[in-house]
């Protein structure tokens, strides 16, 4: 990204701002706590764990991403793969702090490392994403200091994979919970990591398009590649949810029904509708269709961005929804209390902590990208001969 | 933000009756506990020694109160302890939640034993059913499994329980449990925003000193912190009023439950109250299809 343009100004002054933001978020949340937030005993999650599977999924996607270069060695990617490493790097510490900070007793997240229920999947998940993080870190030094080891493609066998199943198991972290009848089905933790590849292309798509420097010849083929990558992944989305929807409204189970409804025609009906399908799905999946438009960095990037914006409401769609259904009819009338209501809309202090970690992930994501050798430059050029030796 | 948590004047309303309730249990008892317990431990006369023998006529509590003496001889492991809730009996009157909130001096929001109203027919045929609904303290729980720090789980007599200093407060449990028994404490008091106004408002501080004084949960000693301890930021659950068995008394709901709907006791004993009740043909669990096992049973 060029110093002083125009574009590095905006994302320098929206990570600023939005940490700025952040700041006032995190002091509510260790001053007045979870007191300020307003998911309850009902609705025991909300935004903040919304964000953690979206942030999660984007290190999972981006992580996938860089393997074209590094585990699959597809040319045309060639130069991707470090910027998607630090964005996976970048990403996945802003989902574990959303989800950190969720906790009632945050001081005590050492327990489930000193003592853990490893039955449990979210011990699982805990245990997987420090390994997946471990992994990044290991990963992107290595190919920055020693891009010959031999080490590379273990390495990325091993994070792919594990890529895959932490994206997996962040679906059966919803899923094993029988009662919810809108997450226990079979196929959603199998449509996460097509979730988390479609994060990770949009990732790129906006980093490619907006922030790499010039002179790498491929660029325009990359995008177009992304593109076409990310049309899938939206075709495949959108298949995934006619399905999910549609068996649950023809099979009319109350429970599953109420929460389908909620999302198509609820409160939040504009965020599926307009943001999640409308500027996440359909309007990248024309834009990037057009190889006249959707080759051209502007549109490439902020079709990413659109994208990204989209499965984060999304994953907010599939968290939320799963538990408007109340156990019982009438349970939050029966006894009045504060955090006992069935509705949900995030309070001001859960937009400002997330407001803090996207401003943090700008931010660190711009510094590193402009002080780490993460860029294809002329003299990273490795001749083939020299790397089969 | 959801409109029930903008209502101070309700919190205030639940605590003047939690006071209420508070001074009935022991009322009803006619005891004073902390005499009972001194009389327990120095070996003299116990509680149990105080309860007359169960005769023809005489009221269920005094059968259930000489059903858990038999029950607290066993060992642990050899009791199975069950709550039966005759929903007929029952009239809606939610002196088992505030017995409940008292006993265990839960903050707002905090629940254990809601009381779940409907009002069923149309008019000129209409009628209201109540359903109490405490934890069901399942066979197969499914909120135990999801705990990532083994901080909830089944004691040696069957109840489901929290270790709360082992909680994180992830709430996974919450949203593993199909009967929305789990709370989560947000840390609020009843007395929060009290207005102070000398000679106007009388037992603010006795009032605030009652809340804060610590709670006897797991027998154990739960005073509400200031600095965001336990149990504040845990999650929290009906227990079966474990604390109050090992003194040889019956549950809070159970003992205060004026139309006698609430019936509890050891299950393995054949010759229990509950025993009897559970091998009715109108006997039944919530949910039972989802194999929970629960040990809460209705009859209806």
């Amino acid at each position: 990204m060029k110093k002083g343009s125009k574009l590095r100004i905006l994302f320098y002054a929206l990570g600023v701002l939005t940490l700025l933001a952040g700041i006032w978020g995190f002091v509510l949340r260790f001053t007045i706590g979870e007191q300020g937030a307003n998911y309850g005993s009902y609705i025991p999650w909300g935004l903040w764990v919304s964000m953690y599977l979206f942030f999660a999924g984007i290190a999972a996607g981006a992580y996938m991403i860089a393997s074209l270069e590094f585990l699959f060695g597809i040319k045309l990617f060639k130069g991707t793969g470090k910027i998607a490493l630090w964005g996976a790097l970048v990403t996945l510490p802003i989902g574990l702090m959303t989800i950190a900070l969720d906790l009632g007793h945050l001081e005590r997240i050492w327990k489930v490392f000193l003592n853990p229920s490893f039955g449990s999947i979210m011990a699982q998940m805990v245990w997987g994403y420090s390994l997946f993080f471990i992994i990044i870190l290991v990963s992107l030094w290595v190919v920055i200091r020693k891009p010959q080891a031999k080490l590379i493609k273990p390495l990325f066998i091993v994070g792919v994979l594990l890529s895959i199943f932490l994206s997996g198991g962040v679906g059966a972290f919803l899923g094993i919970n029988a009662s919810r009848v809108f997450w226990h089905v079979g196929l959603l933790p199998a449509q996460f990591p097509f979730f988390s590849l479609a994060s990770g292309a949009a990732l790129l798509l906006l980093v490619l398009g907006w922030l790499a420097p010039n002179g790498d010849e491929n660029r325009v083929k990359q995008l177009r590649a992304l593109g076409l990558m990310t049309i899938a992944l939206a075709f495949i989305k959108l298949f995934f949810l006619f399905t999910d929807f549609s068996q649950s409204l023809y099979a009319e189970v109350p429970d599953n029904v109420q929460a389908v409804k909620a999302i198509l025609f609820g409160d939040g009906w504009w965020l599926f509708w307009f943001i999640q399908i409308g500027l996440g799905t359909l309007l990248p999946i024309i834009i990037l269709w057009i190889p006249k438009i959707g080759q051209k960095r502007y549109w490439a990037g902020a079709m990413g961005l659109l994208v990204l914006i989209g499965i984060a409401v999304a994953r907010a769609n599939i968290v939320v929804p799963g538990l408007l259904v109340p156990e019982f009819q009438g349970l939050s009338t029966a006894f009045q209390g504060p955090h006992l209501g069935n509705t949900y809309f995030p309070s001001l202090m859960e937009w400002l902590v997330v407001s803090g970690g996207v401003g943090i992930a700008i931010l660190v994501f711009l510094i590193g990208a402009e002080r780490l050798p993460l860029w294809l430059t002329k003299s990273s050029h490795v001749p083939e001969a020299e790397v089969k030796q | 933000m959801p409109k029930e948590q903008k209502k101070p004047s309700e919190s205030r309303r639940n605590f003047l009756k939690v006071l209420g309730a508070g001074g009935a249990i022991v009322a009803m008892n006619g005891l004073n506990p902390t005499q009972m317990v001194r009389a327990q431990s120095t070996g003299t006369t116990t509680l149990l020694d105080l309860i007359p023998e169960a005769g023809v006529g005489s009221d269920v509590l005094i059968r259930m109160q000489n059903d858990l003496h038999r029950a607290m001889l066993k060992k642990p492991s050899e009791r199975h302890w069950v709550m039966v809730i005759d929903l007929r009996k029952c009239v809606g009157c939610h002196a088992c939640t505030i017995g409940c909130v008292a006993e265990n001096k839960l903050p707002p929001g905090v629940v254990y034993r809601p009381v779940l109203e409907k009002e069923i027919g149309s008019y000129p045929n209409v009628s209201r059913a109540f359903v109490p609904r405490p934890c069901m303290q399942c066979e197969n729980p499914p909120c135990t499994p999801v705990c990532p720090v083994h901080a909830t789980f089944t004691n040696e007599e069957g109840i489901v329980v929290v270790d709360y200093e082992q909680c994180i407060g992830c709430r996974a449990c919450i949203a593993a449990c199909p009967y929305g028994a789990r709370t989560f404490d947000f840390g609020y008091t009843y007395t929060e925003n009290t207005p102070v106004a000398v000679g106007k408002i009388v037992g603010k501080d006795t009032a605030d000193n009652y809340e804060r004084i610590a709670n006897d949960e797991y027998g154990k000693s739960y005073a509400r912190p200031d600095d965001h301890g336990s149990p504040i930021g845990n999650v929290r659950k009906c227990h079966f009023c474990l604390h109050r068995l090992r003194e040889g008394q019956l549950p809070a709901c159970t003992t205060t439950c004026i139309g006698r709907a609430t019936l509890f006791g050891d299950a393995n004993d054949p010759t229990s109250l509950v025993a009897e009740m559970i091998s009715k043909p109108n006997i039944m669990v919530l949910k039972e299809e989802l194999g929970t096992k629960p040990k809460v049973f209705y009859l209806v």
